[in-house]
């Protein structure tokens, strides 16, 4: 599979708000968002959990291309807490309960726009990272941290 | 204990990334790599973030660093 493209970005941005889908980009993906110069693999969405939200997110993803059967379907519809997909056109990681952020209110007050990607706060992702303590998370936050000092003095610029 | 190069590379790098489009900067950040276990399913749901740590930790190839300190 080829790697995430900006064009399937712009694609996710367009369904999720046709369906109307409450969601953040959160982990890496939306630091990269925020302007963190650094390389992921997949996208990772954090996506409100009710039943009106797992529906139109089911529907926005068969259209994006991903191929969910019934079952797979329903399970994201009940809001499984992670979701990976990696049978559509791009690596997807649905996120329901990121670690380190209580509710998905929480972290929508606090949220991002950038060039109407909605994404989390520099603070949400790097908590969620830090609370989430994999070998992985403990290598980037240094520099993670550095560069929310850096985005925090220059955002408004 | 950071060292203030590493600090003023990252600095640099951060202005060079703010000076990019973001399609441009897109570009340079996704990548595809195989990552063994993890991609070989099409399709995994867990019930909790827990269930899904505990599948990393117990599955992965730990230099993939998906398991927790």
């Amino acid at each position: 599979m080829p790697a995430f493209e900006y064009k399937q970005a712009e694609e996710i941005k367009q369904a999720f708000k046709r369906h109307r889908i409450c969601y953040l980009f959160i982990g890496k993906s939306g630091a990269i968002l925020l302007g963190f110069p650094d390389t992921s693999q997949d996208a990772d969405l954090f996506v409100d959990r009710s039943v009106d939200n797992g529906r139109a997110l089911v529907a926005a993803l068969r259209e994006l291309g991903f191929d969910l059967s019934d079952n797979q379907a329903s399970e994201i519809e009940r809001g499984k807490d992670f979701v990976q997909l990696r049978h559509g056109p791009f690596d997807l990681n649905l996120v329901l309960a990121p670690d380190g952020i209580e509710r998905f209110e929480d972290a929508w007050n606090r949220h991002v726009d950038v060039e109407d990607f909605p994404v989390c706060h520099i603070d949400d992702i790097i908590g969620s990272k830090q609370a989430a303590n994999r070998e992985r998370d403990r290598e980037s936050l240094p520099r993670l941290r550095a560069f929310r000092e850096y985005w925090l003095k220059n955002r408004n610029q | 204990m950071l060292k203030d190069t590493t600090r003023s590379e990252w600095l640099e790098d951060f202005e060079a990334a703010a000076r990019r489009p973001l399609a441009q900067g897109w570009r340079y950040a996704f990548i595809k790599t195989y990552k063994p276990v993890m991609d070989d399913a099409k399709f995994r749901a867990f019930d909790t973030m827990e269930d899904y740590r505990r599948w990393c930790e117990q599955n992965l190839p730990r230099w993939l660093g998906y398991a927790r300190v």
